[in-house]
Order: C-alpha cells, then structure tokens, then sequence
C-alpha cells in the first residue's frame, strides 16, 4: 500500500497575531501627550518646591516653613471645619428632600433636575454679587460667621451631591422597600434612617467627598468675604512667597488627589452614584 | 385606622379605604411640604439674590428705574473684558475639547490596556478639581519666568519670553485647559463608549477602512455631543474666577465684578449688576445650546 | 458560489479553550447551521471567519483561498449581526448604500441596487426610514440587505434572530432562507435555538465546548443523534437502561420488557448494560382498565404530570423501565388524569443505543 504523506499547513497563527491588535502610533501618542500634559506641571510643582533651599538645609525646607506658620495651621482648620459642616449641612437638607421627591413627588424629579444645573448658571462670582447686600447688613464682612460659608457652599455642591443621592436612590427599589417597611410598621422617619440610608451609604460618602473637595478648594466667595481659608492663605503666601506658595500648591494637590482616589475606589465597588462625572468648577 | 393613612399617604398603590379600592395617582397636597426646607434653602441662597441682581441690574443707585447700568457694561473697560473673556473661554473650550477628545479616543481603542482607562479616569477627576488658586502656582513653577519647563527650553536654546505670557490669551487658555481637558474626557469616555462595537465591526465586514467609518458612521454620530460638550467647556471657563485671578490677569468680566464687589461696593455696584446679568444670560445661552445638542445625541445613542 | 474550508480551528482564552481542533466544511451554496449552546464556540468560529477574530492556530479557506492573513475589511464577507449593527445615522436606503459607497459605486448604481435588496428583504417601502423607526425585524432585514448588497463570496450571521419576539423569530428565519435560497449564497449560521437551525439548514453542526459532535441533516441530527450530547440537546430523549440479552438480534432486556434495537451499528456483547434512547413522539399510550394486564408488546405505566404543549401533551409516566416522557395528541390526553393506569407502547424501529 502506497504511503501518503500529506504535507502539513504551515500555521498562519504568528503573521495573524500581528495584524490583530491595530494600537496604532496614533493612539499611542495621543495617550502619551495626555500623561505628559498632566504630569508635567505635577513635575514642575515638586522640582520647584525642592528648590531654592540653601545648601546644608533641608530640601524639604519650604514644606517645613509652611507647616510651622500658624496661620496654616489655622486656615487649613478653618477650611477643614467649614467643609465638614457644608458636608452636614447639604446631607441634612439634600438627603430627606431627595427621598421625598422619589417617594411622593416623583413628578418634581424633572423640576429638581433643573434645580441642580442652577449653580452652573449662577457661578460664584455671580452669586456674591446678589448675596453682597444681604450680607452687608452688617456694617463690613466680619460679622459674618464661617457657618454662612458653609451653607453658600452647599449651593455650590448642590448638583454633584443632588446627582450622587438621585443615582443612588434609582439605583434601590425605593418604593418597594418603603412599602415593605411600612407593612412591617416602621414609620416614614424610621424607614429613611434605618432603611433607605444603610442602602445609600455609597452614594452619601460619593457625594460628601465631592463636597469636600468643592469646600477646601473654593477661592471666591471665601476671599471676597474676607475669611482666611486655606486656599485664600495659599494665595496670599504664594504671591509673596513663590516657593512656600508652590510647596501649598503641592499639599493641595496631595488632598484633592485623596478625594478623588476614594471616589474612585468607592466606584470601583460597583456603586452607581459614585461614578459621577467629577468636576469643581467653584475654584475656578 | 391603618388602611386609611396608608390610603392618604399618597402612595401610588391600590389602598383599600373602608372595602373599596381606590387608587391614589395624585400627590396630596402636604405631600409639599416636605419641600419646604429645601424651597426655602433655594430661595434664599440661589433664587433671591439671582433675582435681586437682575432687578439691581435696572435700577439705579436710588431705585429707580434705568437701562443705563446696561449700557454702561457696552462702555470701557467692560466691552474689552467681554472680548477677553469669550476669546479665552473659546480658546480653552476649543484646546481642552479637540485634545480631550483625541485622547478619550485613544485610551478607549480596543487595543489599548485596560489600566490606562482607568488611570486617565482617575486622573481627570483630579485635575478637573484641581482648578483655581493651586492651578495658576503650578503652571507658575511650569511656565513662568522662573518656571521648570521655561529654564529647561532655556538650555535648548528656545526663549519663550516675553512673547509668551501666562495672562495672555494663549498662555491662559493653557492653563485653563488643564481642567478643561479632563473634564471633556470624563464626559467623552460615555459618549464613545456608546459607540456599539458592532457598528465599527459592520462597518469593516462592509469593507470601511477604520477612516471610513469614522467619517461615515462615528464622527457624525458623536459631532453632536462633542460639540455640545465644548460649548460646555465654553460655559465652564467663562465663569471662571479664581484660576484668572491667580494667574494676574486683570481684563476679564469675572474679575471686573470682583472688583466691583471687593469691600468698595460704593463704587457703583449697579455697574457689578449689570455685567453679572450679561454673565448670566451668556451662560443661558451656552446652557441651551448644550442640551440641545445632547438631546440630538441621545437619539442615536440609546 | 464559495466553499469554506474550516481546518483544525484552535483558540484559547486563558485556560479556557473556545476551539478544540475544529474542521469543517461548507459546499458552494450550502446553508450550514452552527448550533450550540453558549459557550460552545460556535460565534467564536463565525467571528474567526469574519476577520473579528483570530485563531491560535488553524486554517481558514473560502474558494480554496486562505483568508486569515487578510484583515475583515478586506474579506468580502456578508455578516449580520445579533442587533443593534444598523448605523444610527443613517436611512435604511443608506445603511444598505454604506457597502457600496466603500467600493466608489456611483450614486445610481448604489441607489438601484439598494432598491432591489431592500424589495427582496420586503422593505421597499421603508427605504428612507432610521433605524430608530423600524422595528427589531426589520431592523434585521435591512442589515440583511445590507450584508448582501456587496455581493458578498459568503454570508455569515451570528444569532439574528435571538433578539426577536417569537413569533417575529418564526417569520423571518423562513425569509432568510428564502433570500439565500434565491441568491444561492454559501451561509454559515449561528444559532442556539434548534428548532431554528432544524427547520431552514441544509446540515447541521451540533457544536459543544469546542467541538463539533454531530455534524448531519436536520433528519440525521433529529433521529439518528451519534452522542448524548445530541440526543440531550436537540429535542427531548427518554433514557432506558437495560442489558444486553442477544447479540445477533439485538435484543435488550429493560425491566419486564424485552426490546429489540434496529441499530444497524449495535455492537455490545451479552450482559453489558446500555442505554436506549426514545423520543416523546415514539411512544404511544393507551387507556388501561382496572386489573387488566396490559396486551403484549406493551407495559404498565401509570400517569404522573401532565403539561399541555398546545397540539401535544407531554405525558409524565412512572414505569418499571424508569420515568418516560410521553406526547400525546392533547384530544387523547383530555381522558388522562393524574394516576391514571395506562398501556405504553414504544415504537421500536425508533429505539437507538449512542456510543459517545
């Protein structure tokens, strides 16, 4: 019997593989731009902060200077303080507002929408402008407490922690578990703290460290009302002194730079509400 | 006793009240109440001082009725403001959204690892938030006379000043696209991901080349929202304040009703009036414009 | 017309292996079904062949050509897609022109041809429609039209169905192969729904992790199934264990009953236990009064479920060969009830044993 040898195909695999993942120069560089685009002024920020120290001192000079001044101490306390209290007052006013408008008013959800874009039309330069002789009652801005602050920044919050706590509530059945606690006996009081809120822990902490960031980094109203929060020190320090000024403008950058990695770890967690679109335009 | 408040709590459900079901679709009216903490809050921190500059806007310094604050804003200084104040948002608008698209684009590319997506998105969340005060010193220590970059094309031989400047229109416009760009990629990435990969994989069976289908298929399909989203960035710079500020710049419309309002408010505040109206209705405008370039984009990208 | 020529398909992802070694081929104007469930491979094949993926290893031929080193765009392939493929931005006239405007086809000659696609698929009147304003089915048809309108060498769809109400799904899967019949296209169709594949391919390939089990006419799968994956996945099977009691005459032993197995390749000695397979449809019943022994050739079952089917009911009976499913036409079935005793009868020349 004859023997047949058929040739073996010569495997195509290789010159395929090749051809399979089209990662063009073109995307590559635009990726790279991108990085080199964001990183750079990070880069400049710390070269610039290390340098200008005399020899034999400590490279982290300015760093120092900046943490022993008192007056950082206090403004950054300031911003803190306030921010922490934006924090408890947008959650205290949005969080219940946001649940009734799901729970009974649902045809409102289309008016709250709109509400929410508001502060994008009315920016904060624009809103000191009508808050001005309101809050020059008061013979000049000193008799102002930090708690007002506070509440004008709720304003600036309001649409990021509206859409925070309004993914948030889509995202449970909130009817239905309304009316199962119901059924169950609890009253409406009762069913929002014990129900409804363990379910948005998620959108809550999304939409506070959005607010947070919003507090600790606005300029305008804070300087125009004459407090010294941190980031009006940060101004005044940095026009005098550039390289304190640059060292502030790092340490600024390491706190954002925390707000938003817990953001994006809590979005990682597969919550809807804190994959928000994160931006602040109120520092602007 | 318990039916019939389950009835009036205004639940959209069937109650049943005394034997007879009855449905409730209608909200009672108390059911408003609930709003009140929050009306309240909005009227007096949003709505109430938005209306009394605008009324301020037509009055004059005694209460009378006047369009002169109005035309004072089309006299010196204020018509240059203006222009430097569009131009610069344009630019930036312009700057941030073409390179904030090019980008998305890229780190969205099916080739591309999956890691650089996600940096980029946490990135943007960062630099998108990191605008005003701390942003101008950066770019101070990048770009300024003494800046890390400056010194550094020094030593190439490439002098950049004093032609450039950080408070002219292009060195501005730079770092106003520090936050305007990542912003556009983190309302971009949505938008491109809603291209269905089966559009791009149909569009190749039929033979399209990748410029093809972008030209036939993808770049009209998302040219809506791109555009909605720069007439956005537009809206977004042109409010901007503290970054200008920061950077030393003096002829913008933000800055001019600073000035109006810091401590001198003797000094003409119908003026700041005025020209917070004017900033007013070019944001409406910018607004508008925006959704209704979304709602275009929305049709086609259920 | 093209053949495809599959040859020792293999592809991996990770530890999973979507392609064992596949071989297959498809004859000039064949319409080949591949049908599986998911996760068998078989969309991974198709997408190999279009271009959209690539095989670890393995060779692709249309008309004798190898395809792999050409890129999708450049294959010549008609595809429709599961859904949602129709571009947005575009008329159904338009979608259809897409392929033609790619090859520079002049305004008239685009426009006459989608004219004539589109009437084919039953759309002429829906010519300058968007995608949003049709609905699901004929979104399918002008993709359809749109697959063809290039002339494609072969035509390939990945489940276009699967998205459809039911009754939609029935209509149109008779007007594909309508279209392909008429056209004559080579077709390579994927497809989870047996019932779709049974009723409009030339042959079959009963896929399953990698694999192609079956590979046979609509009737070959059906009646002759070659392994329990078959049997199991195409149409319902009863199974019956038994032993073997003669060798030249096939005879099996199963309970009380003494079966003989008309399969030609039936090759287990004495006393080796086998399983038979009998389908619903070849088991008939019969109404079995108190005490009465049932007539020979049959047994006793006695009924356990019924579930009205619509023509048929499928009967659940507790027999001494095992549990059975039975169909019966639902007029016979309105005189059983749960309990009830009756005479069961299997259709022998249906009996099969399944090496695999």
């Amino acid at each position: 019997m004859a023997q047949v040898t058929v040739p073996v195909a010569r495997p195509r695999s290789h010159r395929s593989r090749r051809a399979r993942r089209h990662v063009s120069i073109w995307h590559l560089w635009w990726a790279f731009t991108g990085v080199l685009f964001f990183l750079l002024p990070v880069y400049s920020v710390v070269q610039f902060s290390l340098q200008g120290v005399a020899h034999g001192q400590n490279p982290f000079h300015w760093y120092l200077t900046v943490f022993d001044d008192p007056n950082f101490r206090s403004a950054f306390w300031l911003s803190v303080q306030i921010s922490l209290e934006t924090v408890a007052a947008s959650l205290v006013l949005m969080v219940p507002t946001v649940f009734w408008v799901h729970l009974r008013l649902p045809g409102l959800r289309s008016v709250m929408d709109l509400v929410s874009v508001l502060p994008f039309v009315v920016p904060p330069i624009v809103l000191i402008v009508g808050l001005a002789p309101f809050l020059k009652v008061f013979s000049s801005w000193l008799f102002v407490r930090p708690e007002v602050l506070s509440l004008i920044y709720v304003v600036f919050a309001l649409p990021f922690m509206y859409r925070a706590l309004d993914a948030g509530l889509r995202a449970i059945d909130l009817r239905t578990l309304t009316e199962a606690a119901e059924s169950l006996g609890s009253s409406l009081p009762r069913t929002l703290v014990q129900v409804i809120l363990p379910n948005l822990r998620a959108a809550i902490i999304g939409g506070s460290l959005l607010t947070v960031a919003i507090a600790m980094g606005e300029y305008t109203v804070a300087s125009l009302m004459g407090f010294n929060t941190f980031s009006v020190y940060t101004y005044d320090v940095g026009t005098s002194t550039a390289y304190e000024g640059v060292a502030l403008t790092f340490i600024s950058l390491l706190l954002v730079w925390g707000a938003m990695l817990g953001l994006y770890l809590l979005g990682r967690g597969g919550s809807t509400a804190a994959g928000v679109a994160i931006t602040d335009k109120n520092s602007l | 006793m318990a039916a019939t408040e389950f009835a009036e709590s205004g639940l959209q459900s069937d109650a049943l009240v005394g034997g007879v079901t009855r449905k409730r679709s209608r909200p009672r009216r108390w059911a408003f109440v609930g709003m009140l903490p929050f009306a309240a809050y909005i009227s007096i921190f949003l709505l109430i001082p938005t209306g009394e500059l605008i009324v301020g806007a037509f009055r004059t310094a005694s209460g009378a009725f006047t369009v002169s604050n109005i035309s004072d804003i089309f006299q010196a200084p204020y018509p240059a403001a203006f222009e430097f104040s569009l131009e610069l948002s344009a630019v930036s608008a312009l700057m941030g959204g073409i390179f904030g698209f090019l980008v998305a684009n890229s780190i969205l590319h099916h080739g591309m690892p999956r890691w650089i997506r996600s940096w980029y998105i946490s990135f943007s969340g960062m630099a998108a938030n990191f605008a005003g005060v701390p942003l101008a010193f950066a770019y101070g220590a990048t770009l300024g006379s003494l800046g890390v970059v400056t010194i550094l094309l020094k030593h190439l031989g490439l002098n950049i000043y004093p032609s450039f400047s950080l408070q002219g229109l292009f060195g501005a416009a730079l770092v106003y696209t520090y936050f305007q760009f990542p912003l556009m990629i983190l309302l971009m990435v949505p938008v491109i991901e809603g291209l269905r990969m089966e559009w791009r994989e149909a569009a190749s069976n039929l033979g399209a080349s990748s410029y093809q289908f972008w030209r036939h298929v993808g770049l009209p399909v998302i040219t809506p929202s791109l555009l909605g989203l720069m007439v956005l960035l537009f809206g977004n710079a042109f409010s901007a304040y503290a970054t200008a500020y920061s950077l030393g710049i003096s002829n913008l419309v933000t800055i001019d009703i600073a000035q109006l309002v810091d401590g001198n408010m003797t000094l003409n505040p119908q003026d700041a009036y005025a020209l917070a109206c004017g900033m007013i209705v070019i944001i409406v405008v910018t607004i508008t414009i925006y959704s209704l370039l979304q709602r275009r984009t929305s049709r086609w990208l259920r | 017309m093209a053949t495809i020529e599959l040859r020792r398909l293999r592809r991996t992802f990770g530890s999973v292996v979507a392609l064992d070694n596949l071989d297959l081929e498809v004859h000039s104007g064949e319409f080949v079904s591949l049908l599986g469930p998911s996760g068998c491979g078989k969309t991974t094949a198709l997408r190999i062949v279009a271009g959209f993926e690539w095989p670890d290893s393995g060779e692709v031929l249309v008309e004798g050509q190898n395809v792999l080193d050409k890129p999708a765009n450049k294959r010549n392939m008609g595809m429709v897609f599961q859904a949602y493929s129709l571009f947005p931005n575009m008329t159904a006239q338009q979608n259809v022109e897409f392929g033609l405007r790619v090859r520079r086809e002049s305004r008239t000659a685009r426009a006459n041809r989608a004219r004539e696609l589109l009437e084919l698929v039953g759309l002429g009147t829906a010519m300058s429609r968007y995608p949003r304003q049709l609905s699901g089915g004929q979104q399918q048809r002008v993709a359809l039209a749109r697959s063809l309108a290039i002339q494609p060498s072969v035509l390939l769809l990945d489940e276009p169905l699967s998205a459809l109400d039911a009754k939609v799904r029935v209509q149109l899967r008779a007007e594909v192969r309508r279209v392909q019949l008429e056209l004559g296209i080579t077709t390579l169709y994927v497809t989870h729904d047996q019932e779709e594949a049974l009723s409009i391919s030339d042959r079959v390939a009963v896929m399953s992790q990698g694999r192609i089990e079956q590979l046979g006419t609509p009737a070959q799968i059906y009646s002759g199934p070659r392994t329990a994956f078959v049997a199991n996945f195409v149409g319902t099977m009863n199974k019956l264990a038994g032993t073997v009691v003669s060798f030249e005459d096939r005879v099996v032993r199963c309970g009380p009953m003494l079966l003989s197995v008309p399969d030609p390749t039936f090759n287990h000695p004495v006393g080796q236990t086998v399983e038979l397979f009998v389908r619903p449809e070849d088991i008939s019943l019969e109404l079995l009064s108190n005490g009465d022994e049932p007539p020979s050739g049959t047994f006793e079952g006695r009924v356990t479920s019924l579930t009205f089917l619509g023509p048929v009911t499928r009967v659940g009976l507790a027999t001494d060969l095992g549990p059975l499913l039975a169909d019966v036409s639902s007029a016979i079935a309105l005189n059983l009830s749960a309990d009830t005793v009756v005479a069961v009868k299997l259709d022998s020349s249906s009996l099969r044993t399944i090496s695999g």
